[in-house]
């Protein structure tokens, strides 16, 4: 599903943010991404979306290495991938129902099917009552879960979360983990970098552990390490 | 691109301008501004090239015909002259007329002019050439005093010199304007333009993030800047145009019959009015179009 071969990130600074980073995420699979400020979550993210490239090695998506794509295949590559960040990421300008809804008129989606999916969708991430409200007009669990549904509707095959809970209190931050939850059990696969220890602890799912740009431990069910 | 999608760039765009209505509104208040200054200065520089043009044909030659010439043959000299360039009306004044008319402007003496009726008339047939421009004196005098039938021509060189540099003075002075004020006006919209895409620039890197396209994103703040450009060159259009015709109300009651002062009269309204509302659809729309999509560009690049 997603493979990372050999990576190594240099930013033009000369930051090594990673170095020669190999893993494998399989189809459905459920994969929190933790280590310290800095560690390299964020990058490993950014070069599955291809908002960075690889310095060297290469990472495929789908059987696919996207190192290759050309410019104009990213905006295809993107609708496979739904992400949520930290910060949500809604337009500001559009309401709950209309940031859903863009994200199907992006991919050409008829009107009838954007009229039937996204009340549902919006339903399933318990947004029903505030399709109409703006962004500004919810709270940030609320904001959050209207992103998870943005970025699900088009069924994609995976779902990128970069600290989704980041900004959120713990309580609500665990309602977020079950939105995220159930979507991986719909079959998509997550892929969560995070460090709130606590959220990781809970869910018993795989953890890679990056530390200043190299992966120190991958285990199933594992836990949160800080510092090993 | 489908056709369904199309509708949708179209809402997306006036979705945008409505709900940032503030910052549209700005907008269109700053393109409009940069508009109606170059209007007023647009139709100032119409209204110095039809003075100068009015100067210019203050422009005179006279001319005497030999005393010999008979009236038949004075009017062939007359139409063979408006056959020159530049020439675009001839005033004759027959011996007869001249004396009748000095005559007349001696009044009571004008007995005094009694004993040269006639034969005696001591005066030559005259001609006033109206010349369009100072271009062609010299030419015409060439011919003149080429022609056998002619025998003194009077023109001050001077006072054509100056003519036709004042004319010119106030041409350039026009244009020079009209120039900067365009330049001026297009960096006034460039820039109003690029503050509401710069204050979207976080939505643009949203919308690529979820896999739009460029042309996607690129669209709707296209339209936008076409619709603000339209609205803000109709009010200006408006503006400058009211504003002219409640001046041309009060200068008409202003100059009187005076000739000299017909000279600085106002062009009338149809005289401006498309040359003006043509530059203001094509910078205002223009500008606003090309202005968004070079913006957008800049923040697509992620
Ligand atoms: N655009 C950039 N240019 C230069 N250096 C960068 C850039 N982005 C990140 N870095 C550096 O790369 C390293 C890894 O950053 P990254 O954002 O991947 O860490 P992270 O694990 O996501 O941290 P956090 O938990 O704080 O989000 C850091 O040292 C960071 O300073
Ligand atoms: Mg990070």
């Amino acid at each position: 599903m997603i493979q990372f071969k050999n990576v190594t990130k240099i930013y033009p600074d000369g930051t090594k943010a990673l170095s020669d980073i190999s893993f494998n995420v399989g189809s459905g699979e459920f994969v929190f991404l933790v280590g310290a400020s800095g560690a390299g979550k964020t990058t490993a993210v950014k070069l599955i979306t291809k908002e960075i490239e690889p310095t060297q090695g290469g990472v495929s998506v789908n059987g696919r290495d996207i190192t290759k794509l050309k410019k104009r295949e990213i905006p295809h590559h993107r609708r496979g991938l739904g992400v949520v960040f930290q910060d949500f990421r809604l337009l500001p300008d559009k309401t709950i129902y209309e940031n859903v809804a863009f994200a199907m008129e992006i991919v050409e989606a008829r009107d009838r099917d954007i009229r039937r999916q996204v009340p549902g969708i919006l339903a399933m991430v318990g947004l029903g009552s505030k399709a109409d409200c703006f962004p500004d007009q919810l709270s940030g669990g609320e904001q959050q879960r209207a992103s998870l549904a943005r970025a699900i509707v088009n069924n994609p095959s995976v779902l990128l979360a970069d600290e989704p809970t980041g900004n959120l209190d713990m309580e609500t931050a665990m309602d977020i983990m079950k939105v995220i939850n159930m979507i991986n059990h719909r079959g998509t696969t997550v892929i969560m970098a995070t460090h709130a220890g606590e959220i990781v602890n809970a869910m018993k799912k795989r953890v890679i552990t990056f530390k200043k740009g190299v992966i120190i431990s991958d285990r199933e069910k594992g836990g949160y390490y800080n510092e090993d | 691109m489908r056709i369904r999608t199309f509708r949708k760039l179209c809402r997306d765009a006036i979705q945008n301008i409505s709900r940032n209505r503030v910052m549209s509104l700005a907008s269109i208040i700053a393109v409009m501004s940069a508009l109606f200054i170059l209007g007023a200065i647009l139709v100032l520089a119409f209204n110095l090239n039809h003075i100068a043009g009015g100067i210019e044909s203050k422009i005179e030659i006279t001319a005497f015909l030999d005393p010999s010439v008979d009236n038949p043959k004075a009017e062939a000299i007359v139409e063979e002259l408006k056959r020159l360039d530049g020439v675009y009306e001839i005033e004759y004044i027959s011996k007869e007329e001249g004396l009748a008319e000095w005559k007349r402007d001696l009044g009571d003496k004008g007995d005094l002019l009694d004993g040269y009726m006639g034969q005696a008339n001591p005066l030559p047939d005259k001609l006033i050439l109206n010349i369009e421009n100072p271009e062609y004196v010299e030419d015409i005098i060439m011919k003149l005093d080429a022609m056998p039938r002619v025998d003194k021509v009077n023109y001050s060189k001077e006072v054509v010199d100056t003519i036709g540099r004042v004319a010119n003075i106030i041409r350039t002075a026009g244009l020079i304007m009209v120039i900067l004020l365009v330049i001026l006006a297009m960096i006034i919209i460039n820039n109003t333009i690029r503050m509401t895409v710069y204050s979207r620039r976080r939505e643009i890197n949203i919308m690529k993030y979820i896999g739009a396209t460029d042309s996607y994103i690129r669209w709707p703040f296209i339209l936008e800047g076409l619709i603000l450009g339209l609205v803000a060159a109709l009010f200006a259009g408006g503006l400058v145009f009211g504003g002219y015709i409640l001046l041309l109300n009060k200068s008409g009651t202003m100059f009187g019959g005076s000739s000299l002062l017909n000279l600085f009269r106002l062009l009338p309204v149809e005289a401006v009015m498309y040359d003006i509302g043509l530059v203001f659809l094509l910078v205002g729309t223009g500008v606003g179009v090309i202005a968004s999509a070079l913006s957008v560009r800049k923040h697509l690049r992620v």
